[in-house]
Order: C-alpha cells, then structure tokens, then sequence
C-alpha cells in the first residue's frame, strides 16, 4: 500500500508537497466546476460555430443579400435588444462583484435586475419575429429565413434556459442561500450568460448588420 | 507529523461515502463510476446484437437475393412472404451503421472502458461529476428507446443510410416519424456524449493522485481522455447538423433543400450537411479508434514485460492525430463538386494523418521485440487489433487519395475499409479490454482457452469478410444496393458475396457463443485474484477484485510511470519483472529510475 | 391535303420504329465481367486509376508483410523464456530511428500517391480545358432523378433548353475518341453519375451543376451506376453508355434531335430541365 512515510532521497521534481500546495476542498470542487463550465461553454460555442459556418458557406457565394423580393432585416428593435442583453450582463457581472464581496442585497438587486432583463430579451424577439411575419420574412422563406429564424429560435432558447436558472437564483439569493465564500452558482450562471450575450453579439454583427 | 497530516488532507479532498444500500441506487440510479461501466456494457451487448442482427439480414440479401429470410422472415416480414423488400432493406443498412457507431461500440469502448478505469487508473475515487455521469447513461437510453421506437411507427424506420445526407433524409426523400425519431435519437446519444466526455475531461484534469504527472498516466487514459476532448468539441457540430435536419424536416425551413423542392436562389444546399456532417464525422472515426490505440499501447507493454517504446511518442502521435482530425473530413466529399484546390489540400493532409498513427504502430513493434511476450488471452487480442487495423489502415490510403477515390468512392472498399479499422478494431480492443479487465470488473476470470479460440477465430473471420468486401469494392461493387445483381457489371460477384456471407454467419455464431461464455462467466467464472496479469498500474496493486465502492482505502502517491517492467535493479530487490506505481524500491531506484520514469 | 396528313402520320410511325430499332440495339449487350479485377477499361485516362491503385496494394502488401514477419517472430524467439531489455526507446538514438523510418514509407507510399494523384487530376480528370480545346468535344447535360438518368444534347443551335436539344432517357451515346463533357444536377434527392469503365464519378447535386469529362477508346456498351444511395430504386438506376463511331454519333444525334423538336413543348416546365452550359 501507498505510503507517504518513504520521501524520496534525490530531487524528484514531481514530489508533490502537500502541504504548501493544499487548496481547502471546497476552493479544489469550485475550480473542478470553474473547469467544467470552461468545456461546457466550449462545446456549445463549437455548436454555435457550427451554425455561423453553416450561414457563412452559403452568405460567401450569394450573388445578393437579402435574396430577391425577400425584406432586409430591419434594425431598431434588434439593436434596442442588443443594448438590453449587453445591459443584462452588466447588471449579472454587478451581482456576481457583489456577492463576492459578501453583499447579499446588492446580489438580489443584481439578479432581479438580469432576470427582468433577460424576460424584456425574449419578449422584445418575440416581437420582431411577428413584425417580420408580417412584412413577409417567415421561417419558410427558403434559405435566408430559414437562417434568420433557425438561429435567432435557438439563441432564444439557450436565453430561456438562462432565465429560468436566473429564477430560481433568485428566489436562493432572497433565502440568504449565498454567501462570500459560498455562491459558485452565480459564478457558473454568470460564465452562461455572458457566453449567450457574447453569441449574440456575434450574430448581431452577422446575421442583421453586415 | 505534519507527513501524516498531508495524508489525511489529500484523502479529505475526496471523502469515503457511505456505499448505497437500496437496489434503485446501487444498479439502476447508481453514481457509482464502476457500476455505469457495467451498465454501460450491457446495454451496448444488447445493441450490438440488434446491430449485428441487421447485418446478417444484409449479407442475406446479398447471398441469396430475393429468397425469404429464414425464422426472422416470418417473424418480421410477413408483408412480404419473408423476403426483403428495398425500402426495408434501406432502413436495414441505414439503422444497422446508425447502431453500431452510437449504441454499440461508442458505450462500449467509451462509456464502459472510459468510466471503469480512469478513476481507477488515476487514482481517483470517482468522477468529478457523479451524478451528470448518472444522468449520462440514462439520456442515453433515451436516445436507445428512441432508436426502437423508430422501428414501429408508420412508413418505417430510418432509410437514408447512416450518413442521413439531405434532401434524401428530408421529407422530400424519407417522410414519416421514423427518420425524425432516428435523427432526434443521434441529437440525444449526442448530449449524453457530451455529457460523459465532459466528465472525462475533467476528472483527468483535476482528479489525477499525488505525483500522477501527466506523462505516468496510462496510455489507455490518454487514448480515453482524447477522445473526450474529440468528443466535447465536435459532437456539437453534428448535433447542430441533427438540429438543421429536424428543423427542416418538422417546420418548414431550407436549410438543406434545394432543386425542385427548393426556392431557386434562395434554395438551401445539400453539401452543407455534408460539411458539418463530415467535421464531426471524421473526429469520430478518431474518437472510435483512440480509446483502441491506448489500449493497445499498453497491453502490448504489459504482455511483453516492457516497457511502452518511447511512450512520449505515443502521447504526441495521439494528440497529432486528434488536432488533425478535422482537417481531412473533405476526404469524405470528393465527389461532391469541392473546388480543386480543397481536393488537394484534403488529400495532403488525409496523408499526413496516416503519420502519426504509423509511428503507433511502430511504437508497438518495438515494444514488442526483445520482450518475454505472454500470449495471454488479452494479448492475442491485442495481436488481433494490430492485424485487422494494420490492413484495414493501409486500404486506407487509396480512398485518402482524390484520384484512385473518384473510382472507390461508394464502393465496398470504402465499406471493407472502415469495418476493418473501425468495426474490427474497435471490438476486438472491446474483447481484450473485456478480457484484461473482467477480474478487476467481475471478480472472476474469463476462461483463457475459450478467450485464444474466440480471439483468433473471430479475427480470421472478420479479415475473410472484409478483405473479401474490399476486394468486391475493387471490382467496383457499389454500397447500400438492394440487389446488386441488376447491374451486369457486377453479376458476376454473386459467388464472392455468397461466401463473403456465410464467413459473416460463422462469425455471429461465434459472438453468440462468446455471449453465453461472458454471461456464465459473470455470474460463475473462477474467482479471481487481485492481480493475475502482473501489471504495475493503479487498479490492480491499489483495489481488490472488484474494488471496494470507494476503490481506495488511501488516495495512493504515485512514484513512477505505469510501464516500469524488467527494470534490472526490481528485479534484483524484488525478485520480480515488475514493480508498481507506488511501490517504493529504496534510495537507490528512486534517484535514477525515478528521474528516468518520471522522464519516460 | 388528306394526302399529306397521311404521310406526315406514317413518316412519325416509321421515325418511331426506327428509334426503336436503334435503341434496341443499343439494349443489346454490357460485356459481362469475371473474376475479381476491376471492370473493362474503356477509356483514355482510367489506366492512371489502375496504376495507381495496383502500385499501391504493392507497397502495402510489403508493409503488411514485413509487419507480420515481425510480430509472428517476437512472439516465438521473445517468448515468456526470453529476458526482455529494459528500453524506454526514448533515448535521442531510438527516437530518429523512429522517425526516419516513418518518414521514409510517408515519402515513398505517401508521397507516390500525392505526386502521382496531382498529375493525374491537373493533367486529366480535372483539365476541362484539355477537353474543351478538343475540337471533336461533345457536351452533354445529365438530370439525375429518382430514378433514371436523362441526358441532353444541345442540338444544332449550339445552345441548351432548346427546342432542338436531343433529349433520352437512360440512354447516352457518344462518340469514340472525343472528349465527353458532362455537366449533371438533380431535381429531388442526391445522386452520382457513376461510370465504372471509366473510373470516374461525380454526384448529382440538387440546386447546384458539376462537372466530369471522359474519353472512350472502344466502341461498345457500357454501364452507368448511380454511385450516391437516393432512396427506394437507387439499386436499379442504371444507365447504358453507348459508344459509337462519330459519323454513326452524328447520325444518331440529329435523328434525336429531329424526334424531340416534334414533340417539344415550351410550357412543360419538368421537360425542359437544362440549363445555360456552365463555365468552369
């Protein structure tokens, strides 16, 4: 059996000194976790990547854009949603700054404030999909709103999932559950968020502008 | 003191839980890493039976066109009188490849061998996620009860071939639930890769013992962790090609339809499937094949008594082969219309791939040679591997190359090809695995004899079949024909697929023998030691056969690298040709052979 | 009048049993194939494919060979009696040997395969000007569908989608020894025009054309296969390649050609499925 009683007698540089090394088990878990949602968020953005490659083969060789009798797509409302998601990951960074610092109040603000947000988000894409209805540009408008609507419905719902685990992080941060030393999950959920607000703003640039 | 303190601070970093007592916990809904190994083995066992099962009704078809299938035909045919008809014969060979790459060989190889041992062969006492491992397993089968339920909804299964290229395996070719269930099911077996792989990654990362660098862990563990990093990063491009897909097939979109059906210029394109499709898809051959390799390395040191050669080399051609995975998918799209350019530069870095996976090999050679080989049953095995990966590598080369491929390309050579390096290899790694680690599993041995014969005649029937597909692809014999006797270019071939069949039923007769052998063996085998192959590596010096739930009563502290055999100066203190990773030799070993494991 | 309407009807019957008549015999016979090699060669540039191949499975049975012999003798003379050498195979020394041998097989296997796949490819089954240059060259436009292969000839305006494009169905003819260049789409599903004497292939793309060019060096009948699965009948979508000496081509293109102007309607959107020839 294993025995730390025999050190070696030379200088093996992998000796692990465990003492001046140590993290507190809980540090190690919330690094493992940290690790975690690193690979998580890069598997989605491969995911992602995907379908921005998917847009980009076909956007390359299109003679026009947008495609003959088809509606551009029109910019208010998306660009008053960007200015909203980009306010949400303020308002969520805030929180998270807070917490860390061991306010509990401001944590609750924070999260409220993301959540009434990320609810505006969705509610605000919702409308431009029915206003685009409207002037002619469905789902089924061949490629271009295949696209438009292909990607906006799968961002939308990776915002949802965000919304309903910003909830119920509110309702923990209004039963005191955090803590300075203790709120991993803000942290991860923060990561999420920034990472749905960074897709985005990638696909704003894309997708609406160029 | 204070060395004492440490210990008891390392083991705190991964508590001793109280074991499950409730049947729910300790089998069904269990965290267990070793018991989701095993729940993973049997639920793969099971597909790779309907899978093989579908393949037998192929090399039927192909034998005796037209002729009603006998017992399965009444039973499943009755429509017609037994026989197969062609649209059934497309859901046969569509589902049969779909089976065998999700629900066979990756919980096989990946989520049997990958959750089993790389706790143990890191020294960890679990995952670093139990309960996503958990979920793992049951979201996969999901995709598997999805997978049979494809079987029995009206217009049929799955037809479009496992590749699922649109506009075919849209509702313009394959209408009705059966084809969306079949891509939903790959979308969910998918998330549960990402799921485990993910586990993978991290638990290697950040769960590896005391002075577990890197470069000591076993290359089975590299091959494992690998693939995870594969898996992780390129699964979700295929699940967003399934995402497409169903979206066109369930709510109008285009992404992928074009021609008649399609909106002109504002058509969709087929060939972006292919591409999304084909940059996981190339990863993923590497993915079934990688978890093999480092097997293979190790196996090959443990039954040779030798050290793994140049087991950096190994570690680096695993990871050149991984980064370069998916810059040779076009390779698999020559034909397609791609641009000259992308046709070369595909073809030169198909070449290069088959580098690194070279020096592999001739890693293994050289392990080999002046050893004291052990022709245990997992070694001859492992012999097996070489052989059919060596042939089945070297077809490779033609189909790499754009010229030779433009008259090979959906021909059986391609079929004869990726059998012999994905299908054979990877099960034959499956049966060595099976049969290295069944006492560390079971607490029972798989009887040797019984292993020699099923290995050898199991890897002679596998080359007869392949070789003798291959050799039909050269004779131009296309793929995924119902009947290929329609074409007079290729009537003649009737002979060769016909005993190119009746190798494939003595090769299933055998793996059903095998089956009953494993299943008695688990419940009835010879109790096993702790450690009858003699091998330095954590599972087998540090846990009893099985392990305790919590694999070990102290995190070990590890000294030396995992292939530390023959080393003149063990043998003088010990008196034996092997020393484990956290036996402590004296002064002497642990100033040079320590220094030189921990370079090695 | 009477008179003439009478004539008109029986030149058309004779017309058709003339059409018949060739196309019977074109139906006649693909010489059949035996033993294990790969199919007739009948073209300009398929021996290249065969070289290359064959070259290959030379190299690889050594390889293979040589790798048998090795393992078969370490298992027999490095028995359990043999003591193995304590080896790393890491020093500096085994290293290079390590990767002068694999460099060695990539140039010598990798390396025949790369130069000689390139020459082939530029100097002929991706040189359409080559073919283009040819002043015998023969255009053809193909629609893959489920599950016949359609083709057309441009007829005597020099342009396609005409009225006077000749216009078969699994029937394509050509002349020998002049470049053929097929340019192929689909309506429905993928498909691949498959040419197994010529050893080329190219799939049939819905929303996009691509392009393959081949030369016969033998009259004869020869097989098309659709080389992409496209659903219930892929297995049966064959195609007869004729090829003719090019005053019988001639002859027969113009006879075609005649027979589909008659039936030529402008308004049947399905029949008239070609395109402007594509430039490449």
């Amino acid at each position: 059996m294993s025995s730390l009683s025999n050190p070696p007698a030379g200088d093996d540089p992998n000796w692990v000194a465990p003492v001046v090394q140590y993290d507190s088990p809980a540090k190690r878990q919330e690094t493992t976790a940290w690790v975690g949602m690193v690979i998580f968020l890069a598997s989605w953005g491969m995911m992602f990547g995907a379908l921005f490659f998917m847009y980009g083969g076909i956007r390359a060789r299109a003679t026009e854009w947008p495609p003959e009798g088809l509606p551009a797509i029109p910019l208010f409302w998306p660009t008053i949603n960007t200015i909203v998601i980009a306010l949400s990951s303020v308002t969520l960074q805030w929180a998270l700054i807070s917490i860390r610092k061991g306010h509990r109040r401001k944590l609750t603000h924070g999260l409220v404030s993301t959540f009434l947000l990320g609810l505006a988000f969705v509610a605000l894409q919702w409308k431009v999909w029915i206003d685009l209805n409207e002037i002619g540009l469905m789902h089924t408008s061949g490629f271009y709103g295949s696209v438009f609507y292909g990607m906006t419905w799968i961002h939308a719902a990776h915002v949802a999932v965000g919304i309903i685990a910003l909830g119920w992080l509110c309702i923990q941060a209004v039963r005191l559950f955090y803590s300075a030393p203790r709120h991993l999950s803000i942290r991860l959920w923060t990561m999420y968020w920034h990472f749905v607000g960074i897709v985005w703003g990638i696909m704003f640039l894309t997708v609406y502008i160029l | 003191m204070g060395l004492d303190l440490a210990e008891v601070l390392v083991m705190e970093l991964q508590p001793i839980h109280a074991p499950p007592t409730s049947f729910a916990k300790k089998y069904l809904f269990t965290i267990d890493h070793k018991v989701i190994g095993k729940q993973f083995i049997w639920g793969g066992f099971l597909f790779l039976v309907l899978g093989g099962g579908l393949a037998m009704l192929i090399r039927w078809q192909w034998a005796f066109p037209h002729e009603p299938v006998p017992v399965v035909g009444d039973m499943f045919l009755g429509a017609t009188q037994g026989r197969i008809g062609p649209a059934t014969y497309n859901s046969i060979f569509t589902n049969h490849g779909l089976i065998m790459i999700f629900w066979a060989i990756t919980p096989l190889l990946i989520g049997a061998f990958g959750n089993f041992c790389i706790p143990l062969m890191i020294g960890a006492r679990d995952m670093a996620f139990p309960l996503l491992n958990m979920l793992s397993f049951w979201v996969w089968a999901l995709s598997g009860a999805m997978v049979l339920a494809s079987f029995v909804v009206p217009l049929g299964a799955a037809g479009a071939g496992w590749t699922t290229y649109p506009p075919l395996s849209t509702n313009v070719g394959m209408p009705g639930a059966g084809q969306s269930l079949m891509v939903g099911a790959i979308f969910v077996t998918g998330v549960a890769s990402i799921m485990g792989g993910l586990n993978y990654v991290v638990t290697v990362i950040r769960y590896r013992a005391p002075g577990m660098t890197w470069m000591r862990m076993p290359l089975t563990v590299w091959g494992l962790w690998l693939t995870s990093i594969l898996n992780v990063l390129f699964v979700p491009v295929l699940g967003s090609a399934g995402l497409l897909l169903l979206l066109d097939r369930m709510t109008g979109t285009q992404f992928f339809i074009a021609g008649s059906t399609g909106m002109g210029a504002n058509a969709g394109d087929p060939i972006l499937f292919q591409h999304l499709f084909w940059i996981f898809g190339h990863p993923e051959v590497y993915i079934l094949i990688l978890p093999a390799w480092g097997m293979v390395c190790d196996f090959v040191a443990f039954f040779a008594r030798k050290p793994a050669y140049w087991y950096k080399g190994s570690v680096y051609a695993m990871t050149a082969v991984s980064v370069l995975s998916a810059v040779v998918y076009g390779h698999h799209m020559f034909t397609t219309g791609i641009s000259p350019l992308l046709g070369t530069s595909f073809m030169l870095f198909t070449l290069i791939i088959s580098v690194p996976a070279e020096m592999l090999f001739l890693n293994w050679l050289h392990t080999m040679w002046k050893g004291s080989i052990r022709l245990t049953s997992p070694m001859s095995y492992t012999l097996g591997v070489i052989w059919v990966f060596g042939l089945g590598g070297l077809t490779g080369l033609h189909l790499g190359t754009t010229s030779t491929d433009l008259y090979l390309h959906d021909t059986m050579w391609v079929v004869g090809h990726f059998h012999l390096t994905m299908a054979s290899a990877s099960f034959l790694v499956v049966f060595a695995g099976i049969a290295f680690w069944f006492p560390k599993m079971f607490g029972r041995m798989l009887p040797e004899k019984f292993g020699h014969f099923h290995c050898w005649s199991t890897v002679a029937l596998l080359t007869l079949v392949f070789v003798g597909q291959i050799i039909s692809g050269y004779a131009g014999h296309h793929r995924r024909l119902f009947d290929p006797y329609q074409y007079t270019f290729l009537e003649h071939l009737l002979p060769l697929n016909r005993w190119v069949s009746y190798f494939a039923f003595a090769l299933a007769a055998i793996q059903g023998v095998y089956a009953v052998v494993f299943i008695r063996s688990v419940f009835a085998g010879k109790k096993a030691e702790q450690n009858p192959w003699e091998v330095g590596t954590l599972e087998w010096t540090e846990c009893t056969s099985p392990p305790a739930v919590h694999n070990f009563d102290t995190i070990p502290v590890i000294v030396r690298g995992p292939h530390e055999y023959a080393h003149p100066e063990v043998r003088r203190v010990l008196g034996r040709d092997w020393i484990s990773q956290t036996e402590p030799l004296g002064d002497s070993e642990q100033a040079t052979g320590g220094a030189a494991a921990a370079g090695g | 009048m009477k008179f003439k309407h009478f004539s008109h009807k029986l030149t058309s019957l004779l017309v058709w049993i003339w059409t018949i008549a060739i196309t019977g015999v074109a139906w006649a016979d693909v010489p059949k194939e035996k033993g294990w090699g790969m199919p007739t060669d009948a073209s300009l540039d398929g021996h290249r494919v065969d070289w290359l191949i064959n070259i290959t499975n030379v190299f690889i049975t050594i390889l293979f060979v040589i790798m048998v012999i090795w393992i078969v003798w370490a298992v027999l003379a490095h028995n359990e009696k043999h003591t193995a050498d304590y080896d790393h195979g890491d020093s500096k020394h085994h290293v290079m040997v390590a990767l002068s041998i694999s460099a060695f097989i990539f140039l010598v296997v990798d390396g025949n395969l790369f130069y000689n796949a390139a020459k082939d490819l530029t100097q002929a089954f991706w040189n359409f000007e080559k073919a283009e240059a040819a002043a015998n060259h023969v255009k053809i436009e193909v629609q893959g569908r489920q599950w016949i292969w359609e083709a057309r000839y441009e007829g005597p305006d020099g342009k396609f989608n005409t009225q006077d494009d000749a216009v078969t169905t699994n029937d394509i003819r050509v002349p020998v020894n002049a470049p053929i260049i097929i340019q192929v789409t689909s309506p429905d599903v993928i498909h691949a025009i498959s040419f197994p004497n010529f050893r080329v292939k190219v799939d049939a793309v819905p929303g996009s054309v691509n392009q393959l060019w081949l030369q016969a060096t033998k009259t004869g009948q020869f097989e098309i296969s659709c080389g992409q699965h496209c659903g219930q009948a892929h297995y049966k979508m064959a195609g007869r390649l004729t090829v003719m000496e090019e005053a019988d081509f001639k002859e027969w293109v113009a006879q075609k050609s005649r027979d589909s102007k008659q039936i030529y309607d402008e308004n049947a959107q399905a029949a008239n499925w070609g395109w402007t020839w594509r430039k490449y």
